[in-house]
């Protein structure tokens, strides 16, 4: 997994990049729209990723990638330096979720009633086929899971982040962390034999 | 064997989701659209809120200081009780007085601003191409980028989406740009004019049903705007 937050550069002085992370977080609490732009070229595909594994919907991750970006500047107010840039934004994707997860899974659940889904690449091979079908089993099964703990799995099993760094993008601690990831894995083996593929 | 499931889906899901090299310029696009917005209703907010709380302050002063404060909310208390007091029979009028159906205080409705639509195509084929705008033909004109609408990030979500739409002709992401700038801007200068290119990207990309719900208002006159066009489209749908 790649370093989050603000990339430096191994040779710039640690000073002067702290510097100019100071610089741009106050800059973002200013509400300044280039530095909002700034931050999202360099870490927008990040939390579009995370959006899509946690929501399984490439639209409402969109929505709620827009979110993330706009609530930011207000956001910053509370931003301590304890972590990195992008570790806030995934924690801040992570408090917006709820509405977006509630809307795709709607959604989802609707078009499963109509037994009809969005179109896919028809040119895929084979194994492509079988990932998204099994992307598509997982999501179905993280709909049945409570927001925190389908959060929680994303994050530690599909994102594959420490349980230390878990705990700090949701503030909890890391026992509650492992709880929840236990839990989470639980119900979804359980789902998963109920559809009767296990 | 569940487990292994469970971890077979967890990659699948880690795959499929994976950073795939998309610009995401529509959402770039779109926040700053919002973050635009934000900033002009703050500031609007500020320049009404602003000078009737001057205003209040500065009256209230010269009210304490002249010994007129007791009579001002004196005044302004019999003003508000009389006008409470007026208020039931107005609400019942309005309610009894309007004999206007639905439809016609609809009609009542001043038509939302649209850009100057442009020439419509030269109808040489039946079909679909007749009825969709030509590139140059909706493309903004200096003057339009010259205006306001394209001063501000809305302006750069139309350019996105026409670009898509009449430079790539790649329809799929035309659709998403036209939904993120009428998200953006959804009573716009040139809203009618994307929503009509939307209705056509629709079409393009198969999705009938949809289309002919979004040319439905083109073809009623509602819209003001490529009437015959969508009439010509509706008709060969239903063909």
């Amino acid at each position: 997994m790649t370093s989050g937050g603000l990339v430096l550069s191994p040779t710039a002085p640690l000073d002067e990049a702290s510097r100019d992370e100071q610089d741009l977080v106050a800059r973002l609490v200013a509400a300044d729209a280039a530095a909002v732009g700034e931050v999202y070229d360099q870490h927008h595909r990040a939390v579009r990723a995370f959006a899509s594994r946690l929501v399984g919907d490439a639209s409402a991750a969109e929505d709620l990638v827009h979110e993330v970006f706009v609530s930011l500047p207000r956001a910053m107010r509370g931003y301590r330096f304890e972590s990195s840039l992008r570790t806030f934004l995934i924690s801040i994707a992570v408090n917006h979720a709820r509405h977006h997860v509630r809307a795709a899974t709607r959604r989802r659940a609707a078009l499963s009633r109509l037994a009809f889904e969005p179109e896919g690449r028809t040119t895929d091979p084979e194994q492509v086929q079988r990932r998204k079908e099994l992307a598509s089993l997982l999501t179905k099964a993280l709909d049945t899971l409570p927001l925190e703990q389908r959060v929680t799995f994303v994050l530690c099993e599909v994102e594959e982040r420490t349980s230390r760094e878990v705990a700090e993008i949701t503030g909890v601690p890391e026992g509650t962390v492992r709880t929840r990831l236990h839990h989470a894995k639980k119900k979804l083996r359980e789902e998963l034999s109920q559809e009767g593929i296990g | 064997m569940t487990d292994e499931l469970l971890k077979a889906a967890t990659r699948a899901s880690r795959e499929e989701n994976a950073d795939d090299g998309g610009d995401g310029r529509f959402t770039r696009a779109r926040v700053m659209a919002s973050l635009h917005q934000g900033k002009l209703k703050r500031r609007t907010r500020l320049a009404f809120i602003l000078p009737i709380a001057a205003c209040l302050a500065a009256g209230t002063a010269w009210g304490a200081a002249t010994g007129r404060l007791p009579a001002m909310f004196h005044a302004i208390s019999e003003a508000v009780s009389y006008r409470s007091r007026q208020a039931p029979p107005k609400q019942g009028a309005a309610s009894t007085a309007p004999s206007q159906k639905p439809a016609e205080l609809a009609e009542d409705v001043p038509p939302p601003e649209i850009a100057e639509p442009p020439p419509p195509a030269r109808q040489t084929k039946p079909g679909l191409a007749r009825a969709e705008p030509s590139g140059s033909a909706s493309k903004p004109t200096p003057a339009l980028r010259s205006s306001a609408a394209f001063q501000d990030a809305d302006g750069d979500l139309y350019r996105l989406a026409h670009e898509a739409h009449f430079d790539a002709h790649d329809y799929g992401r035309a659709l998403a740009g036209w939904d993120a700038y009428l998200k953006a801007a959804p009573n716009g200068r040139l809203a009618t004019e994307a929503r009509y290119n939307r209705a056509i990207c629709l079409l393009r990309l198969g999705r009938d049903a949809e289309a002919r719900q979004a040319l439905e208002p083109f073809a009623s006159g509602k819209m003001g705007y490529r009437q015959t066009e969508a009439r010509q489209l509706l008709d060969e749908l239903s063909r």
